[in-house]
Formats: C-alpha cells, sequence, structure tokens
C-alpha cells in the first residue's frame, strides 16, 4: 500500500468511527438531542429562528471572514511589498509591524480593537461608526495580513534570482520588473498560501465573539443558554462540524494546488 | 588597436565580493563587430567580467566604457537603460519568463522597456523566430521547450533590443550535445552577420571556428589574448597551456 492509500484508509476509519458512534449515541437516546439541535439550526445559522432575516449566526462568521480576508488581502500585499523595499526607511518600519502584529495573540488584538476603536469617528464632519462588526473585521484582518504579508515575501523571494538578472539586463527598472515579471509569478505560487490562511481566518472568526457581534458562539451562549447542559454538548459539536465542512475543502483544495504549482517552478 | 577605435574599452577593473578580489585588473578592448571568447578555469571570474561590462554588478575599481557609455560612472538603474539598450546578454539557464509563450518573451521588453510599436515588434519578434527557426514553437511556454529550444528564444529575445554587442555567458553549457550544435549554429550566424559578440564559453572548437580573438582568464587575471590560431597552436603562457591540455 502506498502512503497516500494509507493516509486514506486510516481516515475513512475515522470517519467511519465517528459515524458509527453517533449512530450508537443516538439509539441510546442521544436522537431526541440531535432533533432539538435539528429544530434551532435555522438559529445557529442565521441567527433568526425562521432562517430569515440573516441577522448573525454561521453565515455571519463567513460574511466575517470574507471581509476581513479582503482587508487583509489589500493590507498584507502593501506590507509585503513595504518589507522588500530597498529603503531602509521604508523596510524596517513595516518589518517591525509586521513582525509585531504576527506574534500577537489574535484574541488580544480583538480586544484591543474594542478599547482602542472609538464608537465613532469624525473626518470632515463625517461619522464614521464603528460598530463591533467593523471591529472585528479589523481586528482580524492585521494580523491576517502580517501573516499574508509574510506568504508575499516568500514567494517573492522564491522566484529565482536569474529572472531579476535577465530584467535588468533587458533594461526594466525595478518597478517594472515586480509588475512585469516577479509578481505575475509570484501570485500563483502565493494562492495556496493565501487559502490557508484564509481557512485559518475562518476557524478565529469564532474569536470575535468578544466583540458582541451575533455571531454563531454569541447566539449558542445567549439565545440557547436555557437548553439543558446535556443538549449543549450537541449544539457545541454541531458548531465543531459546521467550521470543518466548511474549512477541510478549502485547505485540501490549498494542499492541491500546491502541489500543482511546485511542478512548475521552472 | 587604437583605444578610441574600440566599441568596449575595459581598462584595469578590479572587482570584489566582500574580501575575496575576484578580478585583479582587467583590461580588454574589443572593436566593432569582433567576436572575443573568453575561456578560462571555472571560478576565474569570466562570468563576472561580462556581468560588469553591462553593469550588473558595479565594480570597485577602473574603467568601462561601451561606445558612448562609460559604465564604471553610471549608479542608477534608470542611468543604466541606454547601455542595456545597446548591450543584451544571453545566460547559461536561459532565464526566460516562465508565464509568458516565446514570442511573448521576446516582445515584452521592446514594448515595455524601449517603447516600441506593437505590430511592428510582432513582426521583428516573429523574423527573429524564424531566424532561430522555431516559428512554430511561438505560443509554446518555456516550460514546453527543450533546453536548445529556449536558449535560442532568449537569443531571440536579445536580439529584439537590436542591441550593438550581446554577451554570451556559457550558453550552451546546461545542453546536451546534440542541442549544443542547433544553438552554436545561431551564433555564428550573428557573429558572420558582424554583430560584436563576448564570449564565455568551453567550447574550444567552437572558439576556434568562430572567434577572432581568444583571451585566458585564470584568478582573476587575463594571462593570454591572442588570435584563435596562435592561442591554440602556440600558447605563451604556462597557464594556458596547462588549461589547453586538460580541456583538449
Ligand atoms: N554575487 C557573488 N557574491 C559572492 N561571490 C561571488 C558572486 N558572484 C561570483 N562570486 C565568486 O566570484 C568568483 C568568480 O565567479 P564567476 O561566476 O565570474 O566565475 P566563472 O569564471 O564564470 O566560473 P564558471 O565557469 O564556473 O561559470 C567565484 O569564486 C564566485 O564564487
Ligand atoms: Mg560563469
Amino acid at each position: 500500500m502506498t502512503y497516500e492509500n494509507k493516509k486514506r484508509a486510516v481516515l475513512l476509519l475515522i470517519a467511519l468511527a465517528v459515524v458509527a458512534w453517533i449512530a450508537v449515541d443516538a439509539a441510546a437516546g442521544g436522537a431526541q438531542y440531535w432533533a432539538r439541535v435539528w429544530l434551532r439550526l435555522p438559529l445557529l445559522l442565521t441567527g433568526s429562528g425562521s432562517g430569515w432575516p440573516i441577522t448573525g449566526g454561521f453565515i455571519l462568521n463567513i460574511l466575517l471572514s470574507i471581509a476581513s480576508m479582503a482587508v487583509a488581502t489589500a493590507l498584507g500585499t502593501v506590507m509585503g511589498l513595504a518589507t522588500l523595499a530597498k529603503s531602509p526607511i521604508i523596510r524596517l518600519p513595516s518589518f517591525f509591524i509586521m513582525n509585531f502584529l504576527r506574534n500577537s495573540p489574535w484574541l488580544v488584538l480583538l480586544f484591543a480593537m474594542l478599547y482602542i476603536l472609538p464608537f465613532e469617528m469624525k473626518v470632515f464632519g463625517l461619522v464614521i461608526p464603528f460598530p463591533p462588526f467593523v471591529k472585528a473585521v479589523i481586528g482580524l484582518a492585521l494580523p491576517t495580513a502580517a501573516n499574508f504579508s509574510e506568504v508575499i515575501r516568500g514567494a517573492v523571494q522564491s522566484i529565482h534570482s536569474g529572472q531579476w538578472e535577465a530584467s535588468r539586463s533587458l533594461g526594466y527598472t525595478q518597478m517594472q520588473i515586480y509588475r512585469y515579471v516577479i509578481l505575475p509569478q509570484a501570485f500563483r505560487r502565493m494562492i495556496p498560501g493565501w487559502m490557508n490562511l484564509y481557512a485559518l481566518l475562518m476557524i478565529a472568526t469564532a474569536l470575535a465573539t468578544v466583540t458582541g457581534i451575533q455571531d454563531v458562539l454569541t447566539i449558542l451562549n445567549t439565545s440557547l443558554a436555557m437548553e439543558s447542559d446535556r443538549v449543549i454538548v450537541y449544539f457545541y459539536l454541531t458548531i465543531l462540524f459546521l467550521f470543518f465542512a466548511y474549512c477541510y475543502p478549502i485547505a485540501i483544495f490549498a494542499r492541491r494546488l500546491e502541489n500543482a504549482v511546485k511542478g512548475d517552478n521552472l | 588597436m587604437n583605444r578610441s577605435d574600440a566599441l568596449i574599452e575595459i581598462d584595469g577593473i578590479r572587482k570584489s565580493f566582500g574580501t575575496f578580489e575576484v578580478l585583479k585588473g582587467i583590461s580588454l578592448n574589443v572593436s566593432k563587430g569582433e567576436a572575443v571568447c573568453i575561456i578560462g578555469p571555472s571560478g576565474s571570474g569570466k562570468s563576472t567580467i561580462l556581468r560588469c561590462i553591462n553593469g550588473l554588478i558595479p565594480i570597485n575599481e577602473g574603467f568601462i566604457r561601451v561606445g558612448n557609455h562609460r559604465v564604471h560612472e553610471m549608479r542608477s538603474e534608470k542611468a543604466m537603460r541606454p547601455l542595456r539598450h545597446q548591450v543584451a546578454m544571453v545566460f547559461q539557464q536561459y532565464n526566460l519568463f516562465p508565464h509568458r509563450t516565446a514570442l511573448e518573451n521576446i516582445m515584452m521588453a521592446p514594448i515595455q522597456v524601449l517603447g516600441h510599436d506593437k505590430a511592428e515588434v510582432e513582426d521583428r519578434a516573429r523574423k527573429l523566430l524564424a531566424k532561430v527557426r522555431l516559428s512554430e514553437k511561438a505560443d509554446s511556454y518555456p516550460g514546453q521547450l527543450s533546453g536548445g529550444q529556449q536558449q535560442r528564444v532568449a537569443i531571440a529575445r536579445a536580439l529584439a533590443m537590436q542591441p550593438d554587442i550581446i554577451l554570451f555567458d556559457e550558453v550552451t553549457a546546461a545542453l546536451d550535445p546534440e542541442t549544443v550544435k542547433e544553438v552554436l549554429f545561431t551564433i555564428r550566424q550573428l557573429v558572420e552577420e558582424g554583430l560584436t559578440c563576448v564570449l564565455v564559453t568551453h567550447e574550444m572548437k567552437f572558439a576556434r571556428e568562430v572567434s577572432h580573438r581568444v583571451c585566458f582568464t585564470d584568478r582573476g587575471m587575463i594571462v593570454e589574448s591572442a588570435p584563435p590560431a596562435e592561442f591554440f597552436d602556440n600558447p605563451q603562457d604556462p597557464r594556458t597551456r596547462e588549461f589547453l591540455g586538460q580541456v583538449l
């Protein structure tokens, strides 16, 4: 048996064991708890008991992850290129900021956003509010951006130095080399890392419960607080499964891409 | 040779990497239309000489003039642009842009760097592909081409800049014997057309047949420089003799 096949067999065994355990447990009386979970599932997913309108729940976690990833991608690109800059005036501060953010616990950053960011901000008479959702987006985007800038740096540095030499000998300037030669190649190598980071970010959105947004965890802790202790266990299992079902395929797909990209590092 | 006649004039250049002095006073003149081969043991500084000529690496001491450009005085990449237009380079590892097709590889720099008209550049690029006998590979990516084909695309890319001088750095070293021939055929054609070439090579037979002058470098110095017949049949320096004894 090859290593890949062995791995597949083990994973299959684990999945079967989980299914078997659930079946046995359901037969032994767990079924009534699952029925309860099923009844409240629309609330967990959308934040409203009937499933509409969407006011929170797991879907809010997904929206939060998408918004944070968008901000993190823009911010991380700027930060990544800044840490590659020739001028130390740009490079050193961005390097410091990046490392600071990368080494901060995400939960601490989220709490910090709660207290650092004001409730609203006045810019030229324009009032920009900072609702909890925005604070959560920024709090999650900062460490993600720092990690993404590291992905960019790695991808850019993985481009063979001969590409630089050839472009310089053709008269390209530094900026042009990035634009026409390095970044187009680096982007393809970045995609797996970017997706992995997204999966991590999605998992971390559960932390955003501390900002008070109505995410899946907040809903569980408030609206469903009156459920019995026994049934809460089933709710938590359900949430774990939701995250797993959303993130695992992304991680798998990223790994596939990674292997595909490895093949063409000419 | 009269100094001012030379297209490339190198005088007493020294280059160190850290404390290690790679070039210890190299002087070399190349006149227009001349093909000069540089041979020598590995690590003797051959590639470094070529990289100094087109300003890819700065020198510590000495004088380099290419055409009207005083290379040793240039400091910024931007100032080097006209020089890079005049001097093209082909590398041992081809260094084609893997995300672009063969045709695009040839067209990129003339359009993006020189600002030439796209239609005119495409016409030029197709003619160059025909010249290196790769017309049917225009839309292939570098990864789909053999080493010899990639190197010929790289030569076409260099030619598309319409340079006065081409520097070849061991362009056949990574190729297998059959494909070496295709590439050397192309280079020979260029020399016969009167393009000024500086070639670093390990192909002694080729150096003898094609070049007008052969220089032997050893430990950062040009030890001997002579027309090929003289150089190969009657080497003067004992180090040249030893080297030729090993490779011939
Ligand atoms: N960027 C660099 N940094 C430090 N040392 C370098 C660098 N480039 C070259 N060298 C050193 O300079 C010496 C000469 O290198 P060079 O590439 O010019 O040799 P070469 O004659 O072209 O050899 P080969 O035939 O193996 O290509 C070598 O000892 C090499 O290790
Ligand atoms: Mg070399």
